[in-house]
């Protein structure tokens, strides 16, 4: 495996970063668009607010500006990953409960997960090339499932999908700091203060 | 003694000569000239209905020895109407400020009292010294979907008012216009202008929160914009212009992923380049002209409508002109 700082090894972070963050950019505009039709299917309000759900990794950071890439790249890997878990989840209680009634509801939900899942390998191989590598799975994924009504478990999926829209922005962010030239995984941005 | 006393605009005011028994002789003035006995009632003074104009130093002297009994600084004014705030980040992910006015004077002093409130956490907005009714939050946390709730409350000597805002953080993104817009022709090419701009510098890390840009241009004897928008660079060049136009040009900018649009930037002005005409030679005279933008117009012989292969730059958009909005445009340069 290249050395994490040479030329080839900062080659391949930059194409990955790249392809990344155009993925990010799709991944969001796609669950933006599946919030509105869910959010129509399962006739939720779409004002509606709901309070940070339990097992669903919330975007929000603090200090984000300060995070070394390794940080920034362990915290969007350990998300994604519970977010396939999740989503995935979601199809089989959407399939359980309309069988084929709504299947482009179920499509959408499948493109997303594909999207996620296509993501967590980029994260993975961007560890890859840090000299920590890619932590291991075990662990990862939601806890078991809740004993939710119909009504609470499309509550819970709208904040699922609220909040992959976010990580979708942080992530393209993320990977941005990362793919900045002359910074190491270690190393963290200092953003220049503004009047 | 001297007070400040307020009072509302329509109300009826009694002033009282300080401790002054109700039948004493009294004289009363009004920014130092008397006030005629009819406005008396015994030593008190009476203003009914009063307005603005009545605002002033109403001042009590005993009768005969002319001793200043009382003064006091009238302001006449009204109660605050509900003010109208705005907030907005600029310099995301710096941070955002709020700014607010009232919609009416109230001709009296006010002060405003903001808080910021983010999910369970109270957030002080630092007052800015200029502009004064602004102040500006830092970010504690990025990417939340926890609403921010803003109340500001005005408050004068008469009465209160106030007004909320709820939003999320991406929402109130806008940048601040590009800099330095810059035109010009482009040689030999009489259709091309080049145009390129700055990020605005109100914008911290464009790396990381890139610009997108939509820039708007036409001609200035026409009305219609024509729009393109760019994802990525700042600088684009049109390839469709008049030979021989004035156009005027301006561009906006908004983060590539958040947020709204920019107002647009200051106009810019340009002319493509144009070929200067032959030399004319008689046996009296030689006769020098200059290209100016007095010359008539002539499109070139090859001019198309919508040139589409002309769209340059990765992510332009290019929004072609009709036959029929082409052919009106000729129709007012020959009139």
């Amino acid at each position: 495996m290249a050395a994490p700082d040479s030329p080839s090894a900062a080659l391949r972070r930059h194409d990955l970063c790249s392809r990344g963050i155009r993925l990010a950019g799709k991944m969001r505009s796609d669950v933006v668009d599946l919030l509105d039709t869910y959010v129509e299917r399962q006739g939720l309000d779409a004002s509606a607010s709901v309070a940070a759900v339990e097992g669903v990794p919330a975007a929000a950071a603090e200090r984000w500006d300060e995070q070394t890439g390794t940080q920034r790249l362990l915290e969007n890997l350990v998300a994604y990953r519970t977010f396939r878990a999740l989503l995935a989840q979601m199809l089989e209680e959407h399939r359980e409960q309309l069988g084929e009634a709504d299947a482009a509801l179920g499509q959408a939900l499948a493109a997303i997960l594909l999207q996620v899942s296509a993501f967590a390998y980029h994260l993975e191989e961007l560890l890859r090339l840090e000299s920590s590598g890619p932590p291991s799975e075990e662990g990862a994924g939601p806890s078991p499932p809740l004993h939710l009504s119909l009504f609470e478990r499309k509550l819970r999926g709208l904040g699922v999908l609220r909040e992959l829209a976010q990580w979708a922005v942080r992530s393209a962010r993320d990977l941005r700091q990362l793919a900045k030239p002359g910074l190491g995984s270690s190393s963290a941005p200092s953003l220049a203060e503004s009047p | 003694d001297s007070h400040i006393q307020y009072e509302r605009v329509g109300a009826d005011v009694t002033m009282k000569c300080g401790s002054m028994d109700w039948d004493a002789a009294v004289t009363w003035t009004a920014n130092g000239t008397d006030i005629d006995e009819s406005h008396l009632n015994g030593s008190y003074l009476i203003l009914k209905n009063v307005d603005l104009t009545q605002s002033g130093q109403y001042s009590c002297y005993e009768g005969s020895s002319w001793h200043l009994k009382y003064q006091t600084y009238l302001r006449v004014g009204t109660p605050p109407k509900e003010p109208v705030l705005m907030c907005r980040s600029n310099n995301y992910p710096k941070g955002f400020y709020c700014s607010w006015h009232l919609p009416t004077p109230t001709y009296i002093p006010n002060s405003f009292n903001i808080s910021v409130i983010h999910g369970t956490r109270e957030m002080v907005c630092e007052k800015d010294v200029f502009p004064k009714n602004r102040c500006h939050i830092r970010y504690l946390q990025l990417f939340s979907t926890v609403k921010y709730k803003v109340t500001l409350t005005v408050t004068n000597a008469l009465g209160k008012d106030s007004t909320t805002l709820t939003f999320d953080e991406f929402a109130i993104v806008k940048p601040d216009p590009p800099e330095s817009v810059v035109a010009k022709p482009v040689p030999n090419n009489p259709r091309r202008l080049e145009v390129s701009w700055q990020n605005p510098s109100s914008w911290p890390d464009p790396e990381s929160f890139p610009l997108k840009f939509f820039l708007r241009y036409r001609p200035l004897i026409l009305d219609q914009w024509q729009h393109v928008e760019l994802s990525d660079g700042t600088s684009h060049t049109i390839t469709d212009a008049y030979a021989g136009k004035e156009y005027i040009i301006q561009v906006a900018a908004k983060d590539n992923d958040i947020g709204t649009w920019s107002d647009w930037s200051v106009a810019v002005h340009a002319t493509p380049w144009t070929e200067e005409p032959k030399h004319l030679t008689t046996e009296a005279q030689v006769t020098e002209t200059t290209s100016a933008s007095t010359s008539s117009f002539m499109p070139p012989p090859t001019t198309k409508i919508c040139d589409k292969g002309a769209v340059v730059g990765s992510g332009a958009v290019a929004v072609c002109w009709t036959a029929g909005l082409v052919l009106a445009a000729y129709g007012v340069l020959f009139i």
